[in-house]
């Protein structure tokens, strides 16, 4: 049987070493070069040896007005599309938490968004967002009068980032309802038979057996997202590149401007930042 | 008195529930319905939500290759696509199998490092996957975007192809392997045919992912007779072709086969994406 463990064992690594090559060539290897990047001035032939320049591109980035608007447009993007998207797919979930003709279908269509490819779904909201004939002015500007003008919901600096952050929010809060729904229905209802004959009221029964059973999914909802959309980069770039989120600012360094270096140098602070938030956050909030 | 009660509830609950479908769907009903619509309907204002006069056009200019290289993204997506899942789905089956019945020292390690992967999203990968990509002559080729994808789609593939190898009864195998198969055997004569619909679901969730992938598409690729759909449409969007029915058009076209592939095998999907999300 001993041979028989062995074997298995060599079978095992075996069938595990593409896995390991791959990830380890294209995922880790990357990501160490990317600091080696991040600390020499990059030529953009790739064929001529780079200089060596230490923390110079971190200093610059630091001292620089662009980065720390663009940090702020992060945050503020990734702080209101968490919130957004939790509370928006627990509404739904508990919605849709109960039987009625037609719910799989219901279920089926509300996860349309988060599996329909960027682009198109892209490309339908650009022209809902139309200044000129677009639904969405239509709608609050001369059906509701809520706003007092037509707005360029895609181009202008200004207004973009709530275009982007409504889209974020409609593209990606079917996940956030599809895990609530799943831990839901995963609830006993003696639980909540138990509380109602406690008299227990709707709000009483939702804060003391609701809440605290979704504590861990909510948990794990929120820090997924948030660390999904701090790397966010199409959702946003193809609906307005005028909004500019890190990975964008990222992006237009590297591919717009050529400067690889300070481009990799950002990458490396993102990441930085993320993982702090990350060991925050579990540390602290989860309480893991 | 509780008759009253339970109508005010449920006519509350049908207006909440169609409002959400309104916002879910309002995207989709317009891009379709524009798609259809002929151009002097695009700028009317206000806006109306279906055509007066629909029409095919648009769907006759995306589909002519004269007029619109829609074809050549479409099977630019198509190849892409299906190569990297069908070769990533291999290396997951292997990979999971692995993880899932296998001993060896270093298996928890390996697996910590694969959901490590979560951690790094694209954008940081996008500039030293550019440079090495030059520095190996797969610029500008269909090879530098597969490799990226299997990458990419591994982590959740070897996720939810453990899980459901996991609850194949163990004994099953240990028979056939008392019965003289070989582990490999095993695999191709028990594990894959009883994993199917777990095996079909996981390409059809690596498809979906390189279907829909633009930051590295339009990095590594620069010919267009290269382009994927995401890139092709994305920089079609800022030329002459920019006529709003026939984006429309290639957007519903775009969709249709991700779509269609989703809802094929949506309980499976959504079941192993839930089952992920719990555990972590």
């Amino acid at each position: 049987m001993t041979g028989m463990e062995e074997r298995d064992a060599r079978l095992g690594i075996i069938l595990i070493l593409p896995t390991v090559l791959l990830i380890a060539g294209l995922i880790f290897y990357p990501i160490g070069y990317n600091i080696f990047l991040s600390l020499h001035e990059v030529n953009m032939n790739p064929n001529v040896a780079n200089s060596f320049i230490g923390l110079e591109h971190f200093f610059n980035i630091l001292t620089d007005f662009d980065f720390w608007n663009s940090f702020k447009t992060s945050v503020i993007f990734t702080a209101t599309t968490v919130v957004g998207t939790t509370l928006l797919g627990l509404g739904v979930a508990i919605l849709l938490n109960r039987k009625f003709p037609g719910r799989p279908i219901v279920r089926g269509i509300i996860l349309l968004p988060y599996v329909t490819p960027v682009i198109s779904a892209v490309f339908g909201w650009k022209y809902l967002f139309n200044p000129v004939f677009g639904m969405a002015n239509y709608f609050l500007v001369d059906l509701l009068h809520l706003l007092p003008q037509h707005i360029n919901w895609i181009e202008s600096p200004r207004y973009s980032i709530y275009a982007v952050i409504i889209f974020n929010i409609w593209r990606n809060f079917p996940f956030a309802f599809l895990m609530i729904l799943a831990e839901l229905q995963s609830i006993s209802q003696t639980l909540y038979e138990a509380a109602v004959v406690d008299g227990a009221s709707r709000w009483q029964q939702f804060k003391y057996i609701t809440l605290p059973e979704l504590k861990f999914v909510l948990g794990a909802l929120i820090i997924l997202r948030t660390i999904w959309n701090f790397y966010k980069f199409s959702e946003v770039y193809l609906l307005s590149s005028s909004v500019e989120v890190l990975p964008v600012y990222i992006y237009e360094k590297a591919f717009a401007n050529y400067n690889f270096g300070e481009a990799a140098a950002i990458s490396a602070i993102l990441f930085v930042f993320v993982m702090g938030f990350i060991m925050f956050y579990v540390r602290k909030v989860l309480e893991w | 008195m509780v008759e009253h009660n339970k109508i005010r509830k449920n006519i509350i609950f049908v207006i909440l529930l169609a409002l959400v479908l309104a916002f879910v769907l309002i995207p989709f009903i317009t891009m379709i319905s524009s798609s259809f619509k002929p151009n002097q309907e695009q700028n009317l204002f206000p806006p109306k939500l279906f055509p007066q006069d629909p029409t095919t056009v648009h769907y006759e200019g995306v589909l002519n290759p004269n007029v619109f290289p829609f074809l050549t993204y479409f099977k630019n997506s198509l190849i892409v696509a299906f190569i990297s899942s069908g070769i990533g789905v291999v290396i997951a089956i292997f990979g999971s199998y692995s993880f899932a019945r296998l001993e060896f020292t270093g298996r928890g390690v390996v697996q910590r490092g694969v959901l490590l992967v979560y951690m790094f999203g694209g954008v940081l990968l996008v500039i030293p996957l550019f440079q090495m990509i030059t520095k190996l002559g797969l610029f500008d080729t269909r090879t530098s975007l597969i490799v990226t994808y299997i990458v990419q789609t591994l982590p959740v593939s070897l996720y939810m192809l453990g899980n459901y190898f996991r609850t194949i009864p163990e004994e099953i195998e240990e028979a056939a392997i008392i019965d003289g198969c070989s582990r490999l055997e095993v695999i191709w004569r028990i594990v894959l045919p009883l994993s199917a619909p777990a095996i079909v679901s996981v390409f059809i969730y690596a498809f979906m992912i390189a279907w829909n992938e633009y930051l590295f598409a339009s990095v590594f690729i620069n010919s267009e007779a290269l382009k994927t759909l995401p890139l092709g449409l994305n920089q079609l969007f800022f030329t002459q072709h920019y006529i709003w029915g026939r984006m429309m058009a290639a957007s519903v076209l775009t969709a249709i086969p991700v779509i269609v592939l989703f809802l094929s095998v949506e309980r499976f999907i959504t079941g192993g994406l839930t089952f992920g999300g719990v555990k972590g």
